[in-house]
């Protein structure tokens, strides 16, 4: 896999969002690197304090010493005859070779026996450099070793390959020559190299540590979190409908409870479920059992009715009377059957959409067609708008007919013979139809309660069609279905306007409906004077 | 002589109803209340018809049904209490020509049954040909070469019905009202599990149809377009 490096910010604090053990970790290994990092600089910079400190005491008790043996030398050479004016000159030499292999320095001390300046005496000693002096005498060393005569004076300095070193001066006396001043020059490259291979060693082992925890840390948030996530992923499942999903309980601890208590749970869940799914399949089959025991005694009832209804005419009137009561009321019974077991197969959740491309307009227009004998009865006129467009969609032509059905059929019921306006529309995400009613209108309350199942708007009004009072719940029953909608808007003394809006494409959400709720009253209006 | 119509139904009252009905209108109707025998009952009856029940005590509607097929191209209709889909469906693919759900009336049902016993409107005496098959029209012959293809008469007339103007693409609203009788908006599925009863015994390939061929989101068609 290649990554993006711009996109890495962006994935860090997504894993560190999601992710736990990386968190987890994540926080440990930094805040162990800052505590190794702490204690390491601590103990390099006491290492290293510690280091130069017995280094330097060393050092000034050598160089003391050093100071002592050469103004010995310098005491026992010189007695001060002027003719031993030529051994004067050979003294630093001497000095040199008794004084340097007194002090300890594997690195090799420099030497410098140097003639303080501004002095005049009766002779003057040369002064001398070993050859590898370096150039590291600061004029401020070299004030505060004449000033100072009693003490040894010492100055850390850079030697010029870069190592440390540490210089020493003290002033020694030259009988008859006057004061000069001694420097040793002492190498602190094995100090050096010894610090560095310290603070070598605490880096790798600190980083060693950080990597250590960080290993640590994983496997221990693994062993913790490993479970959880096992119970959340088990918990989708379950969710998901795999009601035989369980977690492996091992041991006592406290993750072996957490499986053991979630897999009670994901029981008592299943068994629920199972005792549901039961119970809906025995509803199921209860209602379909129903259906047929019902359903053969009443056609043989409406078998028998319409032979009666058929030969009414022979019959006494109020015989055939009787004839026409029962062969309205069988049908009334058939419908109310039929609508009560439409109501439990959606209640048992067994009800499937048989999908096909259908245009809306033209079951717009065959549903009008079947009702228009009713209301040209009622004297109501039936008014189609429907503005050119796309119509095609996916839709259960079998429901949406039913739908249509109720609310054409209702209109006319309540539509007290006025217009009534029926308008198709789509737009890209979906379809939509208004069915407007000129009739009595329904008060607010009513108006809550239009989708319920056997709900009637007024008791005492007529009713001629004689609904079930199942329509319209079934109705929007087929649009939920159809993950549509079907909305009413009433106004009491203006009509009732019933919308129906569909997706175009099924899956598709619905973005707006395509016609206004409460409706164009403009539009209904010029629709009405025009017909 | 009139047809004689066997109906198949356990239910004592709706039977001797349907009888009733039938008489009425001038058929002979026998009857079968167990489906353990209506096999035996319909070789015994040879009836022009049967109205078959789909729930019954002995054996299943369907499976008589389908046994009925295999000796006889005789019309079936179905008479169902559930209008729920995979009964129906069953039904048909097990090869019933219609099926009427109850409560039905009797107007309905004799004209379901009269459909299923008219005569093939047979204008032409020709011979008809779709693709590599012979329709003998007066014959009541469908032939593929030399081999003889047998068709129960409703899958006959549907063969018919789009060989005739096999330019013509028919919805399954225009067969329903050619072949089943139907004024009204019926079940189109109906259409579809006939033609693919019809398809897997005319066509070659019954998975890529060259005899009867789909217009999609139209209908059906004789021939390849």
């Amino acid at each position: 896999m290649r990554f993006d490096w711009r996109t890495w910010p962006a994935r860090v604090l997504r894993q560190w969002r999601v992710s736990l053990q990386f968190r987890t970790v994540s926080t440990t290994v930094l805040l162990s690197a800052f505590a190794v990092l702490v204690t390491g600089t601590f103990i390099l910079v006491s290492i290293s304090n510690n280091l130069f400190d017995s280094r330097s005491r060393q050092v000034q008790d050598e160089a003391r010493s050093a100071h002592n043996l050469a103004q010995e030398i310098l005491d026992a050479s010189v007695t001060g005859d002027p003719d031993e004016a030529v051994e004067i000159d050979s003294l630093p030499g001497t000095v040199r070779d008794k004084v340097l292999p007194s002090t300890s320095t594997a690195g090799g001390t420099s030497f410098a026996l140097l003639r303080s300046p501004g002095q005049s005496t009766a002779q003057v000693m040369q002064s001398t450099r070993s050859t590898n002096f370096p150039d590291v005498l600061s004029e401020a060393l070299r004030k505060a070793v004449r000033a100072d005569a009693e003490h040894v004076h010492y100055q850390s300095v850079t030697l010029p390959s870069g190592a440390p070193a540490l210089v020493v001066g003290s002033e020694v006396t030259v009988p008859s020559a006057g004061d000069y001043e001694l420097y040793l020059v002492y190498d602190l490259a094995q100090a050096q190299q010894t610090l560095s291979f310290v603070q070598q060693t605490l880096v790798l082992g600190g980083f060693a540590l950080v990597v250590l925890i960080g290993a640590i840390t994983y496997t221990i948030v693994r062993l913790v979190v490993g479970p959880i996530r096992l119970a959340a992923e088990t918990s989708e499942k379950l969710a998901a409908g795999q009601l035989e999903e369980r977690i492996p309980e091992r041991g006592d601890d406290v993750i072996a409870t957490l499986a053991r208590s979630f897999n009670g749970m994901a029981d008592s869940l299943q068994e629920q479920i199972m005792k549901l799914a039961e119970l809906s399949q025995v509803q199921q089959r209860f209602v379909s059992d129903v259906s047929h025991e019902l359903r053969t005694p009443l056609t043989t009832i409406r078998l028998a009715g319409d032979v009666l209804y058929d030969q009414r005419d022979g019959f006494e009137p109020s015989t055939a009377r009787a004839a026409e009561l029962l062969h309205a009321q069988v049908q009334r019974f058939e419908v109310l059957l039929a609508d009560l077991l439409e109501v439990s197969r959606y209640d048992a959740g067994a009800v499937q959409l048989e999908l096909e491309p259908t245009n809306l307009v033209r079951l717009v227009e065959d549903a009008i067609d079947a009702i228009r004998p009713l209301a040209d009865e009622r004297g109501s006129e039936l008014l189609l708008v429907a503005p050119g467009g796309y119509f095609e969609a996916e839709v259960d032509a079998r429901r949406i007919r039913r739908i249509l059905r109720n609310l054409l059929g209702n209109a006319v019921e309540h539509g007290e013979g006025k217009p009534i306006v029926v308008m198709v529309d789509s737009n890209e995400s979906a379809i939509a139809l208004t069915v407007r009613d000129h009739g009595i209108g329904m008060r607010p309350d009513e108006v809550a309660q239009v989708f319920e199942r056997f709900w009637r708007a007024d008791p005492s009004r007529q009713r001629t069609i004689g609904g079930t009072g199942l329509g319209l719940a079934i109705s929007l029953e087929d649009a939920t279905l159809h993950q549509g909608m079907l909305e009413v808007w009433s106004e009491f003394g203006t009509g009732t306007c019933f919308r129906l809006t569909l997706p175009r494409e099924r899956g598709e959400p619905i973005l707006s409906s395509p016609l206004e709720l409460p409706p164009d009253e403009t539009a209904i209006e010029e629709v009405v004077a025009g017909a | 002589m009139a047809a004689t119509i066997l109906v198949v139904d356990d239910d004592p009252a709706l039977s001797e109803m349907i009888g009733i009905v039938l008489t009425s209108e001038g058929f002979e109707p026998v009857f079968c209340a167990d489906g353990a025998i209506a096999v035996q009952a319909f070789a015994e009856h040879k009836p022009d018809l049967v109205l078959l029940d789909l729930m019954l005590p002995g054996k299943d509607g369907i499976e008589v049904c389908s046994e009925i097929r295999e000796e006889s191209g005789v019309p079936i209709i179905m008479l169902t209490a559930k209008s729920d889909t995979t009964d129906v469906v069953r039904g048909l693919e097990s090869g019933a020509d219609d099926y009427m759900v109850k409560p039905f009336n009797p107007k309905e049902l004799v004209a379901r049954i009269r459909t299923r016993l008219r005569p093939v409107a047979s204008q032409s005496t020709d011979v008809l040909q779709i693709g590599d098959l012979r329709v003998d029209v007066a014959g009541h012959e469908v032939r593929r070469g030399t081999t003889k293809i047998n068709l129960t008469p409703l899958e006959f007339e549907l063969l018919l019905a789009l060989a005739m103007k096999p330019q013509q693409v028919f919805t399954r609203e225009m067969l329903l009202e050619q072949v089943w009788g139907y004024h009204y908006k019926a079940d189109t599925r109906l259409v579809n599990v006939h033609v693919q009863r019809l398809r897997a015994k005319v066509e070659e390939d019954p998975d890529n149809p060259r005899i009867v061929t789909t217009v999609r989101g139209v209908g059906y068609r004789a021939g390849s377009s």
